[in-house]
């Protein structure tokens, strides 16, 4: 960067997992040049608002995100991305407080287009070039973790789904740049990667799958532990579950069954029924019986009657997700449902949604609960008040008292009860000495 | 430099001249385009828009992957918004095309070795007449469920012997009732692999006849039309 004061950005991200990696690759990206990081209240010069459009709610604190910014940073050059960015484009552009839109394929060239924008230069973001995998390795990151990305887009047009109109088609990083993205996370120092992408389950180069991808990255040399994802539950068999035996790979799937219902699984254009998805699910327990499931249903899909929504907390419970990522239905404009008849009352979305949310508490407490007395390797996110926070294998959230404890380092605990409620119950435990 | 120039030079490809409108019924016709450098696999579906109109609806691909025009079947829904606006299109009208998209459809390799048994509701068969027309050797039976025997469009295109027509409403079928009706009572070997394509309740209606019957749900292939 070609100035003599050194500039400050913040950045606020919204939605998934591919966001969060996006933005700290960015973070990365900024940091090398010289940028300071600071939080949006420390009038930053720069605002990158990296936006969700997944849902009416995701659009709503999209906007007032990029409100809020602005607002309290009137100077500053604000950058609008993310799907948002793809899904309003023309709306967020005519907005005076918003100095560029920049859409996802041009994500990775934000800095270009800052640096561009202090030195004088006129660039418009349509200038950028378009690649959905330019992002660098995550060196300097607001999470402990990173992601790396091995896939981007998806084909699948369920129904309901805006993704495929904002993230594009399913493409898929190359083996070989996957792998050194993958070494080059562990050499900045990260204990853990998450394979992260829109639909991973369908990665593709040549003829690797998602498999073989993931057996390479299992074997990338290294002390450091692998997660993936959410993914979709079609096409598994027992090579995937073999995988889970390299000590590397962790005991999580967040697989995605949306419904419990086939009806509502047709009318949503999945590709599996309850039934595949129960043989994955026991297929997995009968070989780890203590492998953690979480989940996202959508709950008031047009034409649930209460008999789906029952099959649904049926499959919840058989399940046992210990973990339901609940979203009620809302129409994104362009995509089949919309058209759906028999569109669900918000009334009977927002019910069904609290029972949804109930039963997985319950769930959590039972799957929590089943951990006392026994061990995790829980690897230390953050430090506060004396307490070190952090998950085990099974991703379950483990609190310990924090004497000697360092932060990004993996420590035996010997859990021994539960505390907090609701979304914030977490295991408590000691040092396994 | 020519080439240079020539690699350049983008085109749009997404926007096709109608070349020909083929009355089937009073109610359904196909739109047939120039294929141009569009490549596709027998059994996925486009999205098509109107030039000029913000909508636009997907419709899986009628013709044969070789074809030399890429057609579409449509059914004029009565009050509809969309398919009365098709229906006044006119030879040398714009459309919008993107794609192809879905995943319904078997690789080239296993189209010529499996069995295969397609069910169709209305203009759910589009997609099936691709595949035959794609893979001519295909060892196929193709299941049609219409109303009115009319609705067999283009029929003669099937051999006889694999064409099974089952008419709910008049009695020149094949079958005369429901195509669930005739499923129930049909049986098959235990390789053949099932493919539906039709509303929502016939498929859910024939998953349910299949599963039934002992068919594993990995050997039965959904793309539902609403």
């Amino acid at each position: 960067m070609n100035s003599t004061s050194i500039k400050k950005v913040a950045f606020k991200t919204l939605g998934c997992r591919l966001n969060q990696y996006e933005t700290d690759a960015l973070v990365t990206d900024f940091d090398k040049a010289g940028y300071q990081l600071v939080g949006v209240d420390e009038s930053p010069d720069v605002v990158v608002v990296n936006t969700c459009t997944v849902t009416n709610q995701s659009d709503q604190k999209s906007r007032t995100t990029i409100s809020q910014a602005a607002r309290a940073n009137s100077n500053a050059v604000v950058v609008v991305t993310g799907c948002m960015a793809n899904n309003f484009k023309e709306k967020l552009e005519s907005q005076d407080n918003i100095t560029f839109v920049v859409e996802n394929n041009r994500k990775s060239s934000i800095l270009s287009l800052v640096d561009a924008h202090f030195l004088g230069e006129i660039l418009h973001p349509n200038q950028l070039p378009q690649d959905v995998f330019r992002y660098e390795p995550v060196q300097k990151s607001l999470h402990t973790r990173s992601a790396v990305k091995i896939q981007d887009g998806c084909d699948n047009f369920c129904t309901f789904c805006i993704i495929p109109m904002v993230r594009g088609r399913a493409v898929s990083r190359p083996v070989a740049e996957v792998l050194e993205s993958v070494r080059k996370t562990i050499e900045n120092g990260f204990k853990e990667v998450v394979i992260t992408g829109v639909n991973i389950g369908r990665y593709e180069d040549g003829a690797a799958r998602f498999e073989d991808l993931l057996a390479q990255i299992l074997e990338v040399p290294g002390d450091f532990r692998v997660r993936i994802s959410s993914l979709e539950p079609d096409g598994f068999g027992d090579r995937f579950v073999d995988l889970f035996k390299h000590p590397k790979l962790m005991p999580h799937l967040h697989l995605c069954l949306q419904s419990g219902s086939d009806k509502t699984l047709l009318r949503m254009r999945r590709m599996y029924d309850v039934a595949q998805f129960r043989k994955t699910v026991n297929l997995f327990r009968s070989v780890y019986p203590d492998f953690n499931f979480t989940t996202d249903i959508i709950v008031g899909f047009p034409g649930e009657t209460d008999e789906e929504f029952q099959d649904t907390i049926d499959a919840v419970k058989e399940f046992n997700f210990s973990h339901v990522h609940t979203f009620k239905y809302s129409v994104r404009r362009g995509t089949r449902a919309e058209r759906l008849e028999n569109h669900i009352p918000e009334k009977i979305k927002t019910e069904r949604s609290a029972q949804i949310r109930e039963l997985s508490e319950e769930n959590k407490k039972q799957y929590l609960n089943s951990f006392i007395g026994k061990t995790q390797q829980v690897l230390v996110e953050k430090i506060t008040q004396g307490i070190a926070n952090g998950y085990g294998q099974h991703y379950v959230p483990v609190r310990f008292k924090a004497a000697g404890v360092q932060k990004n380092t993996v420590y035996t605990i010997r859990l021994t009860e539960i505390r907090g409620v609701g979304e914030n119950m977490y295991l408590f435990g000691e040092l396994n000495d | 430099m020519i080439s240079m120039i020539k690699h350049d030079i983008k085109i749009d490809e997404s926007f096709y001249k109608v070349e020909e409108i083929r009355q089937l019924t009073d109610e359904t016709f196909s739109l047939k385009l120039p294929r141009a450098r569009f490549a596709f696999k027998a059994g996925q579906h486009i999205s098509l828009g109107i030039h000029g109109d913000y909508q636009s609806r997907e419709y899986s691909i009628y013709s044969g992957a070789n074809d030399e025009n890429l057609e579409v079947l449509v059914k004029e829904v009565e009050n509809g918004y969309f398919t009365p606006k098709l229906r006044k299109l006119k030879v040398g009208d714009l459309v919008e095309i993107h794609g192809p998209f879905g995943k319904f459809g078997m690789e080239p390799h296993l189209a010529l070795s499996g069995k295969f048994v397609f069910i169709a509701s209305g203009t759910g068969i589009a997609p099936f007449r691709s595949m035959v027309r794609t893979y001519p050797e295909i060892d196929y039976t193709l299941i049609h469920g219409v109303r009115y025997s009319n609705e067999a469009y283009d029929r003669h295109e099937y051999a006889s012997d694999r064409y099974i027509l089952c008419s709910s409403r008049d009695q020149k079928g094949t079958y005369n009732g429901r195509l669930t009706g005739y499923l129930k009572n049909c049986t098959f070997v235990p390789e053949t692999h099932f493919y539906l394509c039709g509303n929502s309740d016939m498929i859910f209606d024939a998953l349910e006849i299949l599963k039934d019957k002992g068919f594993e749900r990995d050997q039965i292939h959904c793309e539902v039309y609403f």
